[in-house]
């Protein structure tokens, strides 16, 4: 397979025309082609989560995604996720504070899950957030403390859209 | 209850000295994408590497037809047994090194998964799709499976680890209570979300390897020794790694692939191994079996125990996972005998996986306590504590500190163990089954040296600079909070830079030694960099304490003045532009007087032959712990879920009380999945771990975890370190499988004696 294509995406905000092989996943697109590397390989199988970015909003496996399937598409990845300035993503503060994660290595992962779960109204209880964070396994076994850091999280993200509504 | 007061070494005044609970200060990097781990440094001209792993178990690699994958597209190279890269043997773990050449690709099979072949190609794409076209013919020999296989058989006896005292047969004859059983664990894998690989690259006959490790001095001497190198031409650099568990420790086979294809190719080779590979590229934990019988009187005083374990190795390499390990350890017995055996199979070599040995030792002797409790009708946590042993049974030394007691009493009361109704069965919300178990767990101080350099910058910044690691358990964290303290600096005013071969020494980072170790030798440096400061203050002729009268000076939130407040007060940066310095660079080592030279650090930094054992000196050293647990059982599917954990730890003195009750967190959840989940599944036929990929080899989910309340009753050990602390990494695993082995059978009345605990065993 020589075949090469061109493949447009908007990525954090940012137009990218990438020249690559159509069989190139989004996540070595972003890894290998982009530089892109705070979305992590754990499996290329879509078993562990660590690779999760949004695709147009929703949480998506990159490793499942070829590049291809994004065309044209919005992406946001770990690292568009912090404010222009710099300043943290409720969730990101929370994981922080609340020290949800050892090595870091799927931490992006679980961050950009957390997001899209909130955003999903899937973030009312702790069972409701254990179940729905599920798709991303940490093997530091962090999860208590991902549980709380969502929470937290998911509350402070209510309060700002209650005060802007 | 948590008795570990901060202590205020310097003066640090932020209150966040060693002790705090300081939030990670690499944790930005973390949560931002901004941590580079190893396969993410971008390199020019990069080339790609597949392995290409053997399908048989068994048997000789007769002929290798590699003519289609490289035609494939984009494939620059294919290595296979028949390439001799002109390595030499490298050292052992022990700095034994054998004379000889050394073939990371052979042609003996001896594993189903065996790597056989490597492609390099322009992209990740092109190789891998080439490594497919790779023809192996073989002649395949009949393979043992694993310790099931009846070929196995008994496996060889391990001499040094006989241990006996008393008369351990004669004694259990005699005694009126007693139980037998045998405990099974079945392999387990580490599981790093980061899989393992590495980039090499070479420039002239300077290599540089970018690969996960938990020890960068021991895996940059095994790639110097491979390519004939003088030590320092290789550059190892880790300073993210994705979760280790045990098993980054080693430079291995894939690495000299890559970095002798590197060297073929004239360039930078990524190999990256892949998720199923994971489980064949190194070992797991090797399977276990237990023979344990235990004796006791009828008032539940423990009168013999004779253990009789084998643990699985690999047809080319010899791995203790020694079943032994906890079990002269736990209880005050008065005849013990044990003996452990190896038993070859056509498996990769196993490896350490967390708490290596002790975690399977304890998963046996405390399943074999609830069981004697049980047939005596004493409740389990008071069977421990009248069987405390009062000193090291074994070496017969004083414990240097062991609050196993205070663990087990405050574990107790906190899980709300005296409402427990002690006939199994007897709890119960409808249709779900409630068991309550306990069960206790430890693991060694090992004690070992290391080395530090304390830069204080014109800025009044100070830098940590170690060539230790960080991979999650919170180094750079507890070393800025150790050098602000001992300094007198704000822990924000610390910069910590870790993770390459090139800097300070350092142990390996297992074994839970490296925050005692790291910790110690950070105090000693920085402790050295502040008198260094205090004296340039006192007597350069520029500074302003130099008429100051005062024979010493006090550092605190990074300000320095006179003792009583006096004389003058600046910052450091102000003293240090008073002074005209731009930086003072401090570095000590903890090495004592006879191995501090250039052998000796050699040693100390890339072997572990200076590693000092718990019972080395006068005391007996470990950390120690009691885990109490409770599951719910589906009365009609059997399914198992642990509802509630509460575990007491005796660690010593913590340095960072956030960041160890995460990975004591982490430990108990590791153990979690191990009881209920976790095994590799061996296909008789062909030798091979079929479940290798993370959709079929189960680990724990955040929805199978519950809240896990942690409590340290330790206090601090003047013997195990430094500071005080004892290793806390590894014992948080340790005894978890059986607290909920005995949970299970509370609730159930079955007694589920091989791991893990799945529905079919309980319906």
């Amino acid at each position: 397979m020589t075949d090469r294509t061109t493949v447009h995406l908007e990525i954090n905000g940012r137009a990218e025309a990438l020249d690559i092989e159509p069989r190139v996943t989004l996540l070595d697109a972003l890894r290998e082609h982009l530089g892109l590397t705070g979305t992590k390989k754990g499996c290329a199988h879509g078993q562990c989560g660590a690779c999760t970015v949004h695709v147009d909003g929703e949480r998506v496996l990159a490793c499942l995604t070829l590049a291809a399937q994004a065309e044209g598409r919005a992406v946001t990845t770990i690292e568009g996720l912090a404010g222009p300035n710099g300043e943290l993503h409720p969730v990101q503060a929370a994981f922080l504070e609340y020290d949800a994660f050892q090595c870091g290595y799927c931490t992006p992962g679980q961050i950009m899950s957390a997001v899209a779960c909130i955003r999903e109204g899937h973030a009312g209880s702790d069972e409701e957030i254990r179940e729905y964070m599920s798709g991303n396994l940490c093997r530091c076994g962090a999860y208590p403390h991902i549980v709380a850091a969502v929470r937290q999280a998911a509350e402070e993200l209510t309060a700002q859209k209650q005060a802007a509504e | 209850m948590n008795v570990i007061e901060t202590r205020q070494r310097g003066e640090a005044s932020d209150g966040s000295g060693v002790g705090g609970r300081h939030s990670r200060i690499d944790g930005r990097l973390k949560i931002t994408g901004g941590a580079t781990y190893a396969l993410e440094h971008r390199l020019e001209n990069l080339t790609y590497a597949v392995l290409v792993p053997s399908t048989i178990a068994a048997g000789r690699m007769t002929a290798i037809d590699t003519k289609a994958a490289e035609a494939a597209p984009g494939v620059l190279l294919v290595l296979t047994p028949d390439d001799d890269l002109g390595l030499a043997t490298a050292s052992d773990w022990f700095g034994n090194r054998a004379e000889g050449s050394y073939r990371p690709l052979i042609p003996e099979i001896t594993f189903n998964g065996q790597a056989v072949a490597v492609v390099i190609a322009e992209t990740l794409e092109q190789a891998t799709a080439a490594a497919s076209l790779v023809k192996v013919t073989s002649e395949e020999t009949q393979a043992i499976a694993g310790l099931d296989d009846p070929r196995a058989g008994e496996g060889n006896l391990v001499d040094n680890l006989t241990v006996s005292w008393g008369e351990a047969e004669a004694a259990l004859a005699a005694v009126p209570v007693k139980v037998e059983g045998e405990y099974r664990t079945p392999r387990e894998y580490h599981v790093t979300i980061e899989p393992h690989g590495l980039t090499a690259t070479w420039e002239g006959d300077r290599l540089t390897i970018f690969e996960p490790s938990q020890w960068t001095h021991g895996m940059a001497r095994s790639y110097a020794e491979w390519f004939g190198l003088p030590y320092e031409n290789v550059t190892l650099i880790s300073p993210f790694i994705g979760g280790g568990f045990g098993s980054k420790a080693t430079a291995s086979f894939y690495g000299a692939l890559a970095a002798a294809s590197a060297k073929k190719l004239g360039r930078p080779v990524k190999l990256a191994i892949t998720r199923p590979q994971t489980f064949t590229a190194y070992g797991g934990r090797a399977a276990t079996r237990q023979k344990i019988a235990l004796g006791a009187s009828e008032d539940g005083m423990l009168q013999a125990l004779i253990h009789r374990g084998a643990n699985e190795t690999s047809m080319v390499g010899t791995w203790v996972e020694n079943t032994g390990a906890a079990t002269p350890l736990l209880y005050a017995v008065p005849n013990f005998s044990s003996e452990n055996r190896l038993v070859p199979v056509n498996t990769v070599t196993p490896g350490a996986l967390r708490a290596p040995g002790k975690n399977p030792s304890a998963f046996g002797i405390e399943s074999a306590m609830d069981e004697l409790a049980h047939a005596l009708g004493i409740d389990p946590v008071e069977l421990r504590l009248k069987n405390h042993a009062e000193r090291d049974p074994q070496s017969g030394k004083p414990w240097s500190t062991r609050q196993l007691r205070e663990a087990l009493t405050a574990g107790a009361e906190a899980f709300g163990w005296s409402r427990r109704s002690p006939e199994p069965r007897s709890m119960r919300d409808g249709h779900t089954l409630i068991g309550w178990g306990v069960a206790i767990g430890t693991f060694p101080v090992i004690r070992a040296y290391g080395e530090a350099l304390i830069a204080i910058r014109k800025d009044g910044k100070v830098e940590v600079i170690s060539g230790a690691i960080d991979m999650g358990q919170g180094t750079y964290t507890i070393l800025a909070q150790t050098a602000a303290e001992a300094l007198g600096v704000p822990v924000d005013q610390v910069e910590v830079r870790l993770g390459d071969s090139s800097l300070p020494g350092a142990a390996v980072a297992g074994g839970s030694m490296l925050a005692g170790v790291m910790t110690g030798a950070v105090h000693k440096a920085a402790s050295a960099a502040r008198e260094e400061l205090i004296a340039l203050a006192l007597n350069d002729p520029n500074s302003p304490f130099r008429e100051s009268g005062a024979n010493t000076l006090a550092i605190a939130n990074g300000q320095i003045a006179t003792p009583r407040g006096d004389g003058p007060a600046i910052s450091i940066a102000e003293l240090m532009a008073r002074i005209g310095r731009d930086r003072i660079e401090v570095k000590r080592d903890t090495l004592p007087e006879a191995l501090a030279n250039d052998v000796g650090r050699m040693k100390a930094w890339t072997t572990m032959s200076l590693m000092r054992a718990p019972t080395d000196g006068d005391y007996s050293m470990h950390s120690w712990c009691a885990h109490f647990v409770e599951v719910k059982v589906d009365e009609d599917f059997g399914t198992v879920r642990v509802s509630r954990v509460v575990s007491a730890f005796d660690c010593g003195r913590l340095y960072n009380p956030k960041l160890v009750e995460s990975q004591w967190k982490g430990g108990i959840i590791m153990g979690i999945g191990q009881a209920l989940l976790e095994e590799g599944l061996i296909d008789p036929r062909r030798a091979r771990v079929v479940n290798n990929n993370l959709g079929d080899y189960l680990v724990a989910t955040n929805a199978d975890i519950p809240d896990i309340e942690v409590i340290s009753v330790g206090v601090p050990d003047p013997h195990a370190s430094v500071l005080g602390g004892k290793g806390v990494g590894e014992v948080g695993i340790v005894g978890v499988a059986p607290a909920i082995a005995n949970a299970v059978f509370h609730a159930t009345g079955k007694r589920v004696r091989d791991l893990p605990i799945t529905l079919e065993k309980l319906i």
